[in-house]
């Protein structure tokens, strides 16, 4: 019987030895906890790509549809022989630096869209800090280009943001610089990345120039404290994409004007 | 006042100084390793009484008496682990509450009126199972008998009601209600509003059936080691047919089991798509790759099982020659679907595939082809069940010519539509594609339904070309039996790193933040090591804990000429 339970031993061990020593082969990503930086004007290039590499593979969530090259266009490999991103940024509008361009597409993802792609991508700069913003452009420029983000672009841009209140603004000029002007409250939230309003916008949302004639100011209301309260139908395949923290966000003021205007749009 | 209430708000989420290390292995592993094992004896008491109660009623409403000697087999299994779940339970509640105390205060603060009801239910469970399992040769005639049925039946109501209660609290862990915030009070949540999350039913259905695969192949094991070390023909026929209801047990359930994972991935993309795409895109995307060499190895394995089995089955020689080319629709089907397609991947990496999959190989990757194969390797493993099951009969009824030619005819129907719609999903959008796969399933449900009833009809009334002469099994097939148990235990292990995985570093989704230095969800590699130490440890305690049972049992063993024919065990 000794060796029979040996024999049996010997199997489970080993059994659990191939599947423990296949999945230290295979590549080991980890899920890192998001980091503060702390890159001001005196950033040095090397700093900014370092610290962008580590926000495009961890909290900036980038690989999960760039790295794959399917839902979003890879961009660490050489597209139609233009290079990595580095290399063909540069070229991809007349006019533009590679810099501009990488800042633009961040800046405002649904402006121009690449062929074969849906318009998925949010608006990151109302999602990342201005320093992340720019690490994530110095580390793109990096790909096979040359890196001319500096400190000055992150000086600039948090100075920009603090004027215009923009998403990227410090938390204490408040949500669209507590403007209750609801044109400028849909620009704060990003609302035309994922919806049309007025025939300017997103396609990945429902259209909302009408959204008065198919939704009650109760309704809408709900909605935008709430967005997986209900689903548009064709529209299941992005549930979960809507921010879920206007209501931490928006003062009282702003959620009524913002209700108020798009429970008008009969 | 105000300002204090809104300081005691903001503490709700607030996890600073609220964990303590553990030693040499920290918190995280200490905890991760007792909440593991206590689900696996979980897993395992709710999934045995459920077949035990079944096989009792083929014993009493059959009038097959060797049934309710295995379902009492069952239940005496039942009854050595069911302390050892009680005490890593309790293992598991004092590192939440020693090493995570901030954490289990706000899930207390949640769930208390659920947690104290457990422990009534758990009371409930256990003395049900005493009386279940000592009154069985006390209540085996007429009435009692069935009342004695209906206790196991009460057992199965009170494990799953505990079950569904401790899964809403790892399920609101990962899908809270939206209108809970860092800022809510927890004690103002109500109860059932936490109890009924998005996830919460599909992972109670999940775990039910997957509760049901896990026990049979855990009795599979304890068979064909009983079996190996069997002193007596009679032992080692029992055994080898408990091996087999075991691993048939579990084949079966196996293949409903997708479905329910299917639900449960669903129900989480439109729960939070982030937490959908980390999980099927994200980091977590080799372990799918992971998962489906786990499943190859599953149906290798099971048929592997069934093919040897054939060959104590007088008549089966007539289907020898085709177990080869099952073997082949087998080990083509796991090739595609561990096929990698959308991996996350580094510049040095895409650079040498030439793009982000490989040119070639790359198009086997995607949903469609890993769907038709793995309907595929489901059609041929039942194919396998049917050839298994025909083996010693000969058919009488008058219409066999023709009901076999049906049965055929259903399997290549079922093939053809399952091809059709995996070459159609490459020309279509995704979304449709997706509804595919559903069209793909019903269809291999249908077949599997429709020919078992054929099969049943058939089989009236047929002829015996000699009896399956259990106990004539190789050794090797045993062994099959034991990589079965592992496999599916690692599994288990595997499933729920990505389950709790995907809150990354969440105690609650967007709730609850992990402060605590071990916040990071960690790769495969660490993970794939603590699965093994947790399948090593269940294993060796499960083993111990049958050895036990054995011990007693020997005392009482009847000799096979004893009256009232074949009896193994008390």
């Amino acid at each position: 019987m000794w060796v029979t339970n040996l024999k049996i031993a010997g199997i489970v061990l080993g059994t659990l030895l191939v599947y423990t020593v296949i999945c230290n082969k295979i590549p080991q990503l980890e899920s890192s906890v998001p980091q503060k930086l702390a890159l001001g004007a005196n950033a040095t290039p090397d700093e900014l790509v370092a610290a962008g590499e580590q926000l495009y593979n961890g909290i900036g969530n980038c690989t999960s549809c760039h790295g794959l090259g399917v839902r979003a266009p890879n961009l660490l490999t050489d597209e139609k022989g233009a290079g990595l991103i580095g290399q063909r940024c540069g070229k991809r509008e007349a006019g533009k630096t590679c810099k501009e361009y990488l800042y633009e597409r961040l800046d405002q993802p649904g402006k121009v869209l690449l062929p074969g792609y849906q318009p998925i991508m949010p608006v990151i700069t109302k999602q990342l800090p201005p320093n992340q913003v720019w690490s994530l452009i110095a580390f793109l420029e990096s790909q096979g280009g040359t890196v001319d983000v500096t400190g000055a672009d992150i000086e600039a841009s948090e100075k920009a943001a603090g004027a215009t209140g923009g998403g990227a603004a410090p938390a204490s000029a408040g949500f669209a610089s507590g403007s209750t002007q609801p044109k400028a409250i849909i620009d704060a939230a990003g609302c035309t990345t994922c919806h049309t309003i007025d025939g300017a916008g997103g396609a990945m949302a429902p259209d909302l120039t009408h959204v008065g004639s198919r939704r009650d100011a109760a309704s809408i209301r709900r909605k935008i404290l709430d967005p997986s309260s209900s689903i548009a139908k064709g529209y299941e395949s992005f549930a979960g994409v809507m921010p879920k923290d206007f209501g931490t966000k928006m003062n009282a003021a702003q959620l009524e004007s913002l209700v108020q205007y798009l429970a008008g749009h009969k | 006042m105000t300002h204090n209430l809104l300081l005691a708000l903001q503490a709700a989420a607030d996890t600073t100084s609220g964990y303590r290390e553990f030693p040499l292995i920290g918190e995280r592993a200490a905890v991760w390793i007792a909440a593991q094992v206590h689900l696996m004896f979980a897993a395992f008491v709710l999934g045995v009484p459920m077949f035990a109660v079944v096989a009792e009623a083929i014993g009493i409403f059959g009038g097959e008496a060797k049934y309710d000697r295995l379902a009492k087999e069952f239940t005496r299994l039942l009854l050595v682990a069911y302390s050892a779940t009680a005490i890593w339970g309790a293992i598991l509640v004092f590192l939440l509450a020693t090493c995570y105390s901030k954490f289990w205060a706000y899930l207390t603060a949640v769930f208390a009126p659920s947690m104290w009801l457990y422990a009534s239910l758990f009371f409930f469970e256990s003395f049900t199972l005493y009386l279940y399992y000592y009154g069985w040769d006390r209540w085996h005639e007429g009435r009692a008998k069935k009342v004695h049925w209906m206790l196991g039946i009460l057992l199965n109501v009170w494990g799953t009601t505990v079950m569904f209660i401790a899964n809403s609290w790892l399920a609101y862990m990962t899908s809270p209600p939206r209108d809970v915030t860092p800022t809510t009070d927890p004690t103002k949540i109500k109860l059932w509003h936490a109890t009924v999350t998005a996830i919460w039913m599909p992972i109670n259905i999940h775990r039910l059936i997957a509760n049901v695969v896990f026990g049979g192949a855990i009795v599979g094991a304890y068979a064909s080691y009983r079996f190996l070390a069997a002193k007596t023909d009679e032992e080692r026929a029992h055994y080898d047919w408990m091996g087999y209801i075991g691993n048939l047990i579990a084949i079966s359930a196996l293949i409903v089991l997708p479905f329910a994972g299917y639900w449960l991935g669903r129900e989480i993309y439109e729960y939070d798509q982030s937490q959908g795409i980390t999980m099927m895109g994200g980091f977590m995307a080799w372990l799918w790759v992971i998962q489906a060499f786990l499943i190859a190895v599953l149906f290798l394995a099971g048929n592997y099982y069934l093919w040897i089995g054939m060959g104590r089955i007088p008549g089966t020689e007539r289907f020898r020659p085709y177990i080869k080319y099952l073997l082949i629709v087998i080990l083509l089907g796991a090739i595609v679907w561990g096929t990698p397609h959308t991996m996350i991947a580094d510049a040095k990496e895409l650079a040498a595939m030439g793009g982000a999959h490989h040119p070639v190989l790359g198009a086997l990757g995607v949903m469609s082809a890993k769907n038709t194969a793995v309907n595929f390797m489901i059609l041929t493993t039942f194919l396998s069940f049917l050839l298994y099951r025909r083996g010693n009969k000969e058919l009488v009824v008058p219409w066999a010519k023709t009901g076999t030619l049906l049965q055929g005819a259903l399997f290549a129907v079922a093939a053809a539509v399952v091809l059709f719609f995996g070459i159609r999903g490459y020309f279509v959008e995704t979304i449709v594609r997706i509804g595919f796969s559903v069209y793909q399933v019903l269809t291999v449900l249908g077949c599997i339904l429709s020919v078992t009833v054929i099969d049943v009809l058939l089989s009236r009334g047929a002829r015996s070309v000699g009896e399956i002469q259990w106990g004539k099994m190789p050794a090797r097939s045993q062994y099959a039996l034991f990589i079965l148990a592992v496999t599916f235990t690692w599994l288990m292990g595997l499933m729920g790193f990505a389950r709790a995985g995907i809150r990354q570093y969440w105690h609650v989704w967007e709730v609850m933040e992990n402060t605590s230095p071990y916040a990071a969800t960690p790769a495969l590699g660490y993970a794939s090591r603590l699965i093994s130490v947790c399948v090593l440890i269940f294993l060796s305690l499960v083993g111990f804990v049958f050895w036990l049972g054995g011990l007693a049992e020997k005392s009482t063993f009847v000799p096979s000429d004893a009256k009232g024919g074949k009896h193994v065990g008390h």
